[in-house]
């Protein structure tokens, strides 16, 4: 079923998983998985807790190293660089649990987002000649376009502390920072996380439009099966470290097997060939 | 807010509320200004140094020197007359007249009465003022009756409103008139004073004719000053059509009126840290507009006391500068450190190993143990003015040792980092120590050569060149340590101190700015180990230890993590316990018509060997021990570091305490791994 959509894509994939895999000791995290996503789309990985969906994250970002298999962007492997060199490629990303700085403010969460589009060295930092002045002032500006990506409210609060805010705000302070570095790929870890309907509807709105107005690509994890389905081109499912199904949400919807992974039925999961 | 629609700008007869505002103010200024004056020579320094003009033979300075004392009157006064004119403007009306005239008694005659009570002792006096001002925290907070002291949790500015031209107009009136009633009333008082002096006979006829030209010109400066003060707090307000904050425009419209949104913007938000930039404020002697006026205070003091200590404070100039000049590297290495502690986040506790490095660079290069190790032979005369170029070289080498010694602990957190970088402040000292052929042992290098300076040679006894040196370093390196601070280095440098995985995932390289992070900080020590050998005249290996790297530390922490102020009165603070305090209260007890002597006799009948010196490290102990408790983000807490220990966010679990820590809200695996 899903074999037809896969062959609608043309070209090279923007980002290729190639049977990567991820042992911890004798665990097994993740466990030969496949996944390619292509420009423009936005992708879900969904499944039940503990299934490996934000190790998948961490390997992409290269907080861990995949133990085996290739992961590639534009054609480049990815393994073993670090997770600055993986955002200097394009690839940025949000956590789980919202990772803002938080002794800082909103503006300079921001400004640091925009680290690697800046080139001041220790010497410019010291002297500041006006090629660094006018870097700095640039950034500011491009961190308040950014913050303006979700309306005024953020604009208003840029010199507070993150730590005051609210949790959907702070939510939106962590994207405006991935944003800063001009990402080809952006990696959304859970975004609905602990809000309810009406900020949620907000965020699959905003999600959206990242995609439709900042020509991004997006890998989303997401739990909530609404969101997921509502929004994604695609949908790949992992169980126990394993992609188990892949395909269009309403055939995902139907798949036994993904139901049974969620209601938690004892079927052998098995590996769904999608190539 | 506190300007009214309709008062008139009339000068000579303000109107009733502009009347209570110049009251409040005027008194406020003028009660600390005439208690230096009059109780602690303020004018006596004025007139002998116009003695000094006139009879150039009593003088106990030179011309040169006068000068100086001129232009350092010259500034502290003019400076007065345009803050009273800015403080005037920049009232908010908020604080009442009885709280402002307490807090000015609290903070700035008590500590000019304490100095003059111990006999001119301006350590003693203001360490003695430590004492004073937290029991006036403390007493304001406990009782009742003086609760009216403390100050008001600031509610949201709603009320901060945009101010219009003609607004604008009646504030520069305020401080105009602020300027002119102050001048005119210190003029009056001194005049008084002059008068009663020459009546009884003790001034000299001569300063009459200046008496007369002060009474004139104190008036005419208040007015033209007050009125630069007002446009200074002026330039401070939030204007409809203005861009507030004196923010320069710049060349794209666009930016501009982006800006322009901003503060509007900001005039209605919650953001009430920000109140104290704009005027008018309810701090008007916490604002940053009147900080700039107390730092040109204090600079000038700084930079002419050389010349006004002699007349201030009695003889004994010498003595008092070496002290200074001693205090003063500890300031640079508070500063160095505070960029790896402070900014960076990784806790250094070997650094004495970098000031070690320095100092032995120097020390060896400008003395003749460079002839006996290697075959260059520097001419003496040459070695004096090699000090300069040297200086920037020892800095560069310690940075370099930096990056060497930072190297092996990228992959460490928290405590093992500490680990190791104590082993290295361990192993560098005893390295000097056994490379007998390099660095002469235990005897260390004696007649290391002191700088020179445009042809004339300074030495150990003449503290005054070395004075303006440190002077030099510290605002080099409080320069520096701003400029890092605020720059893409310094984010990199705060985001990876709050949380690695993020800053590396927003791009920060975790290796290159932890060693930035080493490099730099051990450049400034080096900096200040090349100063400590050459003001030495020698380096010996037994005074880098473990302790002294103990104590750097305890200067940041004590001072406040992070915060530039902060660690300088830190430093300020920890030498003059360790090394000053109690040596004068032992030559203060050893006098016997001090009330300190009985005292004194009746410890030692209990406590045979007691001397304040000896309790030293004790009184160090418990005073640690103290601010850790009470006061734990420091003496002058850095705005990030004083969030951090008072509030625990909403809805999360609470920041672990130490900056010094990973935190434990780190989400499982991740915490643990490490960053190939």
């Amino acid at each position: 079923m899903s074999v037809e959509q896969v062959r609608e894509h043309s070209g090279q994939p923007l980002l290729d998983l190639q049977n990567v895999s991820k042992h911890f000791g004798g665990l097994a995290a993740v466990q030969d998985v496949n996944l390619q996503i292509w420009p423009g789309e936005i992708i879900s990985i969904i499944g039940p807790n503990g299934a490996g969906k934000t190790t998948v994250f961490n390997l992409i970002t290269g907080i861990y190293r995949a133990s085996v298999g290739d992961i590639s962007l534009d054609g480049a492997s990815l393994v073993g660089l670090t997770p600055d060199r993986v955002l200097r490629r394009g690839i940025a990303r949000t956590f789980q649990n919202i990772r803002l700085f938080n002794n800082m403010t909103v503006m300079e969460n921001v400004l640091v987002g925009q680290h690697s589009q800046l080139s001041a060295s220790i010497l410019g930092s010291l002297f500041r000649p006006p090629r660094v002045h006018n870097e700095e002032a640039n950034a500011r500006v491009r961190a308040i376009e950014l913050l303006g990506f979700f309306g005024n409210e953020l604009i208003e609060r840029q010199e507070e502390y993150v730590i005051n805010l609210s949790y959907a705000q702070k939510r939106r302070v962590e994207i405006a920072r991935a944003l800063g570095s001009k990402p080809k790929l952006l990696l959304l870890d859970e975004p609905t996380a602990g809000m309810n309907e009406v900020e949620t509807l907000e965020a699959v709105k905003y999600v959206r439009r990242l995609r439709d107005e900042l020509d991004l690509t997006i890998l989303l994890i997401e739990h909530k099966l609404a969101v997921t389905m509502g929004i994604s081109d695609r949908i790949a499912v992992l169980d126990y470290g394993r992609k188990i199904a892949e395909g269009l949400p309403e055939d995902i919807r139907r798949n036994e097997q993904v139901i049974a992974a969620y209601l938690g039925k004892p079927t052998v999961a098995e590996q769904q060939t999608a190539d | 807010m506190a300007v009214p629609m309709h008062t008139s700008n009339r000068l000579f007869l303000p109107a009733r509320d502009t009347r209570m505002l110049l009251i409040k103010w005027v008194v406020a200024l003028i009660v600390p200004l005439a208690v230096f004056n009059f109780v602690w020579q303020g004018d006596a320094l004025i007139n002998n140094v116009i003695l000094g003009f006139i009879n150039p033979a009593s003088a106990p300075v030179t011309d040169g020197q006068l000068v100086e004392a001129v232009i350092f009157i010259a500034i502290f006064y003019l400076t007065l007359l345009a803050l009273a004119g800015y403080l005037v403007a920049a009232d908010s009306g908020r604080r009442g007249v009885l709280e402002v005239w307490i807090d000015i008694l609290i903070f700035t005659v008590v500590p000019i009465l304490l100095i003059v009570a111990t006999s001119n002792n301006l350590i003693l006096g203001l360490a003695l003022c430590g004492i004073v001002w937290p029991i006036y925290f403390i007493l304001r907070r406990r009782i009742p009756f003086l609760s009216f002291l403390n100050p008001k949790s600031v509610p949201p500015p709603e009320g901060l409103r945009l101010i219009d031209s003609e607004q604008r107009a009646i504030m520069i009136g305020r401080a105009r008139a602020g300027g002119f009633w102050f001048g005119t009333s210190f003029a009056v008082i001194w005049l008084f004073v002059d008068l009663i002096f020459f009546l009884s006979g003790q001034l000299p006829t001569e300063l009459l004719v200046v008496t007369a030209i002060r009474t004139v010109l104190l008036p005419l400066g208040g007015y033209f000053l007050g009125q630069l003060g007002g446009m200074l707090a002026v330039r401070r307000t939030l204007a409809a059509n203005g861009n507030g904050n004196g923010n320069h425009a710049s060349e794209e419209s666009s930016l501009r009126s982006r800006r322009q949104k901003e503060r509007q913007i900001l005039a209605t938000s919650r953001a009430s840290e920000e109140t104290r930039a704009v005027v008018p404020n309810d701090l008007p002697l916490r604002s940053t507009g009147a900080r700039n006026f107390f730092l040109i205070l204090l600079v000038a003091f700084v930079v002419f006391y050389p010349v006004i200590d002699p007349f201030l404070f009695g003889s004994g100039t010498a003595g008092r500068l070496s002290g200074y000049n001693d205090a003063g590297y500890y300031v640079i290495l508070a500063l160095g450190l505070n960029i790896v502690v402070g900014f960076a986040g990784l806790l250094d506790l070997g650094y004495v190993a970098f000031f070690a490095i320095g100092a032995y660079a120097w020390g060896i290069v400008g003395s003749t143990q460079l002839g006996f190790i290697s075959p260059i032979h520097i001419p003496f005369n040459a070695l004096s003015g090699l000090f300069w170029p040297m200086l920037l070289v020892t800095a560069l080498i310690a940075a370099g040792w930096g990056v060497l010694l930072g190297a092996p602990t990228l992959r460490l957190r928290g405590d093992y980092l500490a680990i190791v970088t104590l082993g290295f402040g361990e192993i560098v000292p005893v390295v000097f120590l056994n490379l007998d052929t390099l660095t002469n042992g235990t005897n260390g290098i004696v007649g290391v050569h002191s700088p020179a300076f445009f042809g004339v040679f300074w030495s150990q006894i003449t503290p005054i060149p070395y004075y303006y040196l440190i002077l030099a370093l510290i605002g080099l390196t409080i320069f520096a340590n701003i400029r890092l601070r605020d720059s893409r280095l310094g984010r990199a440098w705060i985001a990876m101190r709050e949380d690695e995985i993020a800053a590396a995932s927003s791009g920060v390289n975790l290796v290159r700015t932890k060693l930035f992070a080493f490099g730099t900080g051990a450049f400034f020590s080096g900096l200040a180990g090349a100063y400590y050998s050459a003001k030495l005249g020698g380096v010996s290996p037994e005074t880098f230890g473990f302790g002294d790297s103990v104590i750097y530390l305890a200067m940041v922490v004590i001072g406040g993590i992070g915060s530039i102020p902060g660690v300088i009165v830190g430093a300020l603070t920890v030498y003059s316990i360790n090394l000053f305090i109690l040596n004068s209260l032992d030559t203060l007890a050893s006098d016997p018509t001090n009330f300190l002597h009985s005292f004194d006799q009746f410890i030692v009948n209990i406590v045979p060997g007691f001397t304040f010196g000896n309790i030293r490290n004790l009184v160090f102990g418990i005073i640690l021990i103290v601010i850790m408790i009470f006061r734990p983000a420091g003496l002058i807490p850095s705005a990030r570091r004083r969030r951090e220990l008072t509030r625990a966010p909403e809805g999360e679990a609470a920041l672990e305490l130490g900056s010094l820590d990973v935190t434990t809200t780190d989400p499982g695996f991740e915490a643990e791994v490490r960053i190939e």
